[in-house]
């Protein structure tokens, strides 16, 4: 076995080319490299090559914060300019005499998922706390709830949705393709690459598919994006809880505003029942037998195509379609990612925005800057009335002292 | 102590005229009363007070107003400052800190909001007003703004009591979106435990129906053992449905020749796989919009003609939870062709079962193995 430097060559590859936008998927033909294992004879050399590991980056600044971990600024130490993001798993008391398992997830998770679409780890190693800490690509432009939010000065429309949605529908399908579920699928988690390509992050929450008979934790996905089988309790689900999470990003991008934000899960049963229908019988055999499923106070009909042309029109009839069947509430029948990308919206008019011209964030202080020089009564593009601009500084600058 | 005031002081703030030209922080280094520069002195902070927006370096500050209020040291300046007014500021244009401050107090009388009036017009037109006299203290002669400056003491005076009111109503506002942010992390901070759980549930799992396995082999008469030892009991699952899959397809075409890593059994010559993953070439830039990015590995990697038959799967099959939740038969079966023929030795349950004790040295190793992506290894 020899110890080349595995991790530099990613590191070369992620800067360069990008390995994956010319790469074959995950699966390599070869398969006869073999990584060292953890047995006796590797262990002072493997521990050696965490050293070199950790010692070609330098940790910067702090980036954001997770519920379980930490992200910071860094740097290759050879090449400054090649920045990254390093991500240093909290330590978790239970946890003590080994790695987070969560954090574990996220490794081996990552490290088969190679897409241009999601983010690429470039190394890992452990710090002298027993921390681990991934090393990921770097994505300096947000994320993709920041553009959502950003009403006053992010304008798109929807070629724009069109092609962030392919790049989330692609990264999505990449993962069932690859038997990978996600489960964490939400805007602030879909990051945006320097040349505007959006790649999902935080496999914190993935898993494999499971066998028949295994369970799983229902209590998976940021409620506001969860599908109703997870509200119900159910505990053997499949690719079909990430897809209901894309369609309900799909319409908050449309609509800007997250579209169904229930406080709780009884709401969210709620919302969803008057937005896209009450779940029955009917509509779903069986559904009345999953563990957390309650009876509802009041039946609304699977909303119909006018309903969505409403509230979504903006997509056009074949973009409202494939919301539609995103959003099917019986998980068997809703449309899968590959056939998503079979969808015929993709190729009807507009053409998706080429990722260079991409809307982007803008940045803070000129924000700020920027909103003194506008003045109020400005009536928007669609020439509704809307109300003149109200400047909100009470929160938003850290409250000057 | 040689209080030369300083020529260069370009345009008062709230001086004679209008709060026009203040200086820019980031445009020369320099404190423009002692003249020290910071790019000698890194630790130098600048600071200003809101009463003329006259920055100077804090060095200064402790020294002109250490010993009680004192007159700012900019000429033409004559304001009185205190040490305990003086901040740092938060823009390097003092031109917006100066305004955002007085927005913030503007809007901190003006907080009606938008359901306070009878219609939009009402609301836009009492935005505009605010906006004026916004406007008027900003950039106004010297009598526009003492004139908008009595407006807003008039105007904070008679609504004292509404003003109060929407105050608390934000503050409360502010309150619960705090609580709901904080629940909304601990319910983050849940699932992962939850998922924490999960796995380890299956590893407890996986460990019993390994050792039932286990005894059933040791059981089992001599002759029937399958040699080379142990076997792990996902890889003789996998093996079955594989088997039944194969069964299930008798129609199918010979295999290609390649693509299919180890030494393949002999009955699955008759399934038709179609290799491993490839890519089609990425469109040129300017051809249709490819919804797959280029990477459509086309066609479905295997044909299956049929369900599998195997009695472990199929009771499942028919189990109510299983098809309420929209588990799906036909990804397993997928899943488990994958394993069984893309030369992939190892699960990935299988590695997650290094799970919740991962050393370093692991860390390290599989670190290695990024690099090799793809590259499962065999554990065989
Ligand atoms: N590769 C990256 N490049 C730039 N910023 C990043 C990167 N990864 C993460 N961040 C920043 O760090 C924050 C937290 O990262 P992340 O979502 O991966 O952590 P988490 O603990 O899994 O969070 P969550 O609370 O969403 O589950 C992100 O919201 C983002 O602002
Ligand atoms: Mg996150
Ligand atoms: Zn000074
Ligand atoms: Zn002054």
């Amino acid at each position: 076995m020899t110890a080349s430097p595995f991790a530099v060559d990613a590191l070369r590859q992620a800067s360069g080319a990008a390995p994956s936008s010319t790469g074959n998927g995950n699966i390599s033909s070869s398969s006869s490299t073999q990584r060292p294992g953890p047995g006796s004879a590797t262990l002072d050399l493997v521990e050696q090559m965490n050293e070199d590991e950790k010692k070609k980056y330098v940790k910067g600044k702090k980036l954001g914060e997770g519920t379980y971990a930490n992200v910071y600024l860094g740097h290759a130490r050879h090449d400054p300019s090649l920045l990254v993001a390093i991500k240093k798993i909290k330590v978790q008391k239970e946890y003590r005499d080994g790695m987070a398992p969560d954090a574990v997830r996220e490794l081996t998770h990552l490290q088969e998922l190679r897409h241009p679409n999601i983010i690429s780890l470039l190394s890992a190693f452990s710090s002298k706390d027993q921390n681990l800490n991934l090393v990921l690509e770097f994505l300096p432009l947000g994320d993709l709830e920041m553009l959502i939010r950003d009403v006053d000065r992010v304008r798109y429309g929807a070629p724009d949705i069109k092609a962030w949605m392919g790049m989330l529908t692609r990264a999505v399908w990449f993962c069932h393709d690859n038997y990978v579920l996600h489960r964490d699928i939400k805007p602030n988690n879909l990051l945006i690459a320097a040349d505007g390509e959006v790649k999902l992050a935080d496999f914190g929450l993935a898993r494999g598919f499971a066998d028949p008979g295994q369970r799983m934790t229902a209590n998976v996905i940021t409620r506001w994006y969860r599908p109703p089988e997870l509200l119900y309790g159910a505990r053997h689900y499949s690719g079909a809880v990430d897809v209901w999470s894309v369609g309900t990003v799909f319409a908050e991008l449309i609509i800007r505003t997250p579209y169904l934000p229930g406080d709780n899960d009884i709401e969210m049963v709620r919302l969803i029942s008057r937005a896209i229908g009450t779940p029955t019988e009917d509509n779903w055999p069986g559904v009345t037998k999953l563990r957390e499923y309650t009876i509802p106070i009041e039946v609304t009909p699977v909303a119909d195509k006018a309903t969505y042309m409403n509230r979504f029109g903006s997509v056009g009839p074949e973009g409202v379609d494939l919301l539609m069947r995103t959003l099917i509430l019986d998980p068997r029948k809703r449309i899968t990612a590959r056939e998503m990308l079979e969808h015929k919206w993709w190729r009807t008019d507009p053409r998706p925005s080429r990722k260079e011209d991409l809307p982007r964030k803008s940045g803070g202080e000129e924000k700020v800057a920027a909103d003194l020089k506008r003045r109020p009564g400005v009536v928007d593009e669609e020439g509704k009335a809307k109300v003149a601009r109200k400047l909100d500084f009470g929160g938003a600058l850290g409250g000057g002292k | 102590m040689s209080r030369k005031p300083i020529a260069n002081a370009r345009g008062p703030a709230s001086g004679s005229t209008t709060s026009a030209a203040l200086p820019g922080l980031s445009s020369d280094d320099m404190c423009p009363v002692c003249k020290t520069i910071r790019y000698l002195n890194k630790d130098m902070e600048f600071l200003i007070h809101p009463d003329c927006y006259h920055f100077m370096c804090s060095n200064c500050v402790n020294r002109i107003f250490n010993d009680g209020p004192n007159q700012c040291p900019y000429a033409g300046c004559h304001r009185t400052l205190r040490r305990k007014g003086f901040r740092t500021p938060f823009f390097g244009d003092l031109t917006v800190e100066r305004e955002v401050d007085i927005r913030r107090r503007v809007a901190a009388v003006f907080n009606q909001h938008e359901e306070d009036f009878r219609t939009l017009r009402d609301y836009n037109n009492y935005l505009g007003m605010v906006e004026d006299l916004t406007f008027e203290l900003v950039s106004g002669t010297d009598a526009q703004r003492s004139s908008a400056e009595a407006q807003l003491q008039q105007w904070e005076a008679e609504h004292k009591a509404d003003i109060e009111r929407n105050r608390k109503a934000g503050r409360e506002a502010d309150e619960a979106s705090r609580r709901r942010i904080a629940a909304e992390r601990d319910a983050a901070r849940q699932r992962r435990i939850d998922a924490i759980k999960e796995a380890e549930e299956e590893k407890l799992e996986r460990a019993r129906t390994r050792e039932a396995e286990l005894d059933t082999l040791a059981s089992a008469p001599e002759g029937q053992r399958p040699g080379g030892g142990v076997q792990l009991k996902r890889r003789v699952q996998v093996n079955r449905a594989v088997e039944a899959a194969a069964a299930a397809t008798t129609n199918a075409a010979g295999v290609p020749g390649g693509g299919v890593a180890g030494a393949q059994p002999p009955m699955i010559t008759k399934l038709s796989i179609q290799g491993l993953k490839e890519k089609r070439k990425p469109p040129a830039p300017e051809g249709p919009y490819d919804p797959f990015g280029g990477m459509d590995f086309v066609p479905s990697r295997y044909k299956l003609h049929d369900g599998l038959v195997h009695p472990d799967v199929d009771k499942y099959r028919f189990d109510l939870a299983h098809a309420t939740g929209g588990y799906s038969f036909d990804d397993y079966r997928a899943r488990a062709m994958f394993e069984a023929f893309a030369g992939l030795g190892v699960f990935i349950e299988d590695e997650k079962e290094v799970g919740s004790g991962l050393s370093a040295s692991e860390v390290a190793a599989m670190s290695a193995g990024i690099a090799a992506v793809g590259d499962k290894m065999e554990l065989d």
